[in-house]
């Protein structure tokens, strides 16, 4: 299998703080892998590396074989890597078709975009991505306006006009009903078929039902990765992370 | 929402050519000299008004010193103008530098010695100024409040400048050419037409333009950007280089104002400078309503308007009464009268976007 991401120890200290401390991790073309780990775990952190908006203290990332590390968050994104955000980032005064419209940065040239007023090629996309997140009879709404789970949707609308090669979603379901988690999780491995996905997610009922790949970080480490029953089966992982979650439940 | 003829792009549209069909009508009714004169001199304000409009409503840029680009490009445009009245071989000094002990002209003077050359460099300094400036700031990624303040303290900077240079820049006293503006063989007098017909011409071409602008695939961008440049740079778009460029296309609008200042006063001080006329610009903006450019040139021509004829019986109480006036907008009308224009558009079509909710909840409990 090709490794479209390559991360190697990587480290990142806040002063005397090592958030990410020797991390490295794989991830193969077309996967669906899972990030899970307790709070503080360095997960958030690890999203902020790879895309660019940290620079890591010592360390590789990789992406196709190219090196990410010193890029800026729009080359990074330009190289084809989507993100939703933990908390979901809209453009809230924006209609959900502008949204949509703005996320779609296949034209960067800021002179060109001046006399840019319509793109066939975009409005393509759009109806594609609007049948895939379902958001077809919401275009006109103001984005402030949309229900919780209607906004991470959106999101992972606007992630997908980007045309990504790989989407690193944030908490996508955080906030959701079962029903929404259901679509979310649909919608999840519908995407999967065409690009490479890696989601960070507390809730293991629905990394079960969508991981290929579950990753758990631990301490800024790499504690285990494998299939789900894999990892529910790892003694270590259940006691740094299932246990507790076994414990509160 | 969407039914709100307010947000009908062809509505706009439509009130853009209302607007401007009647100011072109202007000097067919009056043809007083001095009234047109006037006129062209709010022409100015409007210009002054759509590049704060686009920098702060379309760019979130808050710029309190507009007047830089503005000082700069009158001042240079007097130079041209001061030129245009020394002879190069007998006379090639202005005479107030005489009077200031200057017995050579200073070099970059002499570049304003042709008019087309003077000309160029009037808008140009201005607009190479804000990409360099504008460059140096938003890559660093210094916003709101701090570039509002940095933008302020520079004007202040430039103003005492131009102020305490005496010999180059006739101090406080200001330049005033002796001559109208000579462009094609002929004068272009102040009082003229003409004089109203080019500052016309200057708004009614710059604002259509911007209104393009904020319509394009850069205007949805510098909109998103407004709400989160961060979320912008993750899409993939390079923010700092669109923020200098709106900031800078305002900018040059703003420079092109300064340009008809000089044509239609033909005079120049560091007046213009003026950190209290640089914030009235967003006062006028402001009250007018930021996030629409037509707004914004109504708040320009009302406040002005209400200062010529209001601040004379009222004198010095006038920036009292102003500033009460611009709270009172900021507290009740945030978008300023454009947004109040929308809110009543909107209310008067309150059931459809009942029916529209009520569809969409519908859907929604369906999926």
């Amino acid at each position: 299998m090709a490794g479209v991401l390559e991360i190697r120890d990587l480290h990142k200290r806040f002063d005397t703080h090592h958030v990410i401390n020797g991390f490295s991790l794989d991830v193969a073309e077309q996967t669906l892998s899972c990030l899970v780990g307790p709070n503080g775990a360095g997960k958030t952190t690890l999203m902020d590396l790879i895309t660019g908006r940290l620079k890591p203290t010592s360390g590789s990332v990789r992406f196709h074989g190219d090196e990410l590390t010193g890029l800026s968050e729009n080359d990074i994104a330009r190289r084809g890597l989507g993100r939703k955000f933990q908390i979901p980032a809209v453009f809230k005064d924006l209609s959900v078709r502008d949204n949509l419209t703005v996320a779609y940065s296949r034209h960067v040239n800021p002179f060109i975009n001046m006399i840019r007023f319509s793109d066939p090629a975009m409005n393509r996309r759009l109806e594609e991505v609007c049948t895939l997140v379902g958001l077809h009879n919401r275009l006109r709404v103001e984005a402030g306006l949309l229900s919780h789970g209607e906004t991470q949707w959106l999101e992972i609308g606007m992630v997908l006009m980007q045309e990504p090669r790989l989407l690193l979603l944030d908490e996508p379901i955080a906030g959701m009903t079962e029903g929404e988690i259901e679509k979310t999780a649909h919608l999840l491995r519908k995407i999967r078929r065409t690009a490479t996905l890696i989601v960070v997610e507390h809730d293991m009922g629905f990394v079960r039902e969508i991981a290929d790949v579950v990753t758990v970080m631990h301490m800024g480490t790499l504690l285990a990765q494998g299939r789900i029953d894999e990892i529910e089966a790892n003694p270590k992982v259940r006691d740094v992370y299932l246990g507790t979650e076994e414990e509160s439940a | 929402m969407s039914s709100n003829p307010y947000h009908d792009k062809r509505c706009q549209w439509l009130m853009y050519l209302v607007f401007f069909a009647g100011v072109g009508l202007i000097p067919v009714f009056i043809d007083d000299a001095f009234l047109l004169n006037q006129f062209a001199l709010y022409g100015v304000f409007g210009l002054l008004a759509v590049s704060i409009s686009l920098c702060w409503g379309a760019g979130g840029i808050l710029n309190l010193g507009q007047g830089l680009m503005f000082g700069l490009s009158a001042y240079g445009m007097a130079m041209t103008m001061q030129m245009q009245s020394q002879d190069p071989i007998n006379n090639p000094i202005p005479p107030f530098m005489l009077n200031n002990g200057l017995d050579h002209l200073p070099w970059f003077w002499s570049l304003f010695s042709s008019t087309g050359g003077g000309i160029f460099l009037t808008l140009a300094v201005p607009t190479l100024f804000c990409l360099l400036f504008g460059g140096l700031m938003f890559s660093a990624r210094v916003s709101g409040p701090f570039f509002a303040i940095i933008s302020l303290a520079l004007l202040s900077a430039v103003g005492t400048l131009v102020l305490d240079i005496q010999p180059y820049t006739n101090g406080a006293n200001g330049i005033s050419p002796p001559m109208p503006l000579q462009i094609f063989g002929a004068p272009l007098d102040p009082y003229s037409t003409s004089m109203f017909w080019v500052v016309f011409v200057c708004l009614c071409g710059l604002t259509v333009l911007a209104k393009l602008i904020t319509q394009s695939k850069f205007g949805q961008i510098v909109h998103a950007l407004k709400n989160d440049p961060e979320r912008v740079r993750f899409l993939g778009y390079n923010v700092a280089l669109y923020e200098t460029l709106i900031y800078t296309l305002s900018g040059f609008i703003a420079a092109v104002a300064g340009c008809c200042f000089t044509l239609i006063v033909q005079y120049v001080s560091p007046a213009q400078f003026d950190v209290a006329f640089s914030i009235t610009m967003v006062i006028w903006a402001g009250i007018g309503g930021r996030l629409s450019l037509l707004g914004s040139i109504i708040g320009a021509l009302l406040i002005q308007g209400g200062q010529s004829y209001l601040g004379d019986s009222f004198l010095n109480s006038w920036m009292l009464i102003l500033g009460l006036f611009f709270i009172v907008v900021v507290r009740f009308l945030p978008r300023g009268l454009a947004g109040l224009i929308e809110s009543v558009l909107g209310r008067l079509r309150t059931p459809e976007p009942a029916a529209h909710e009520a569809s969409a909840a519908l859907t929604k409990s369906g999926s």
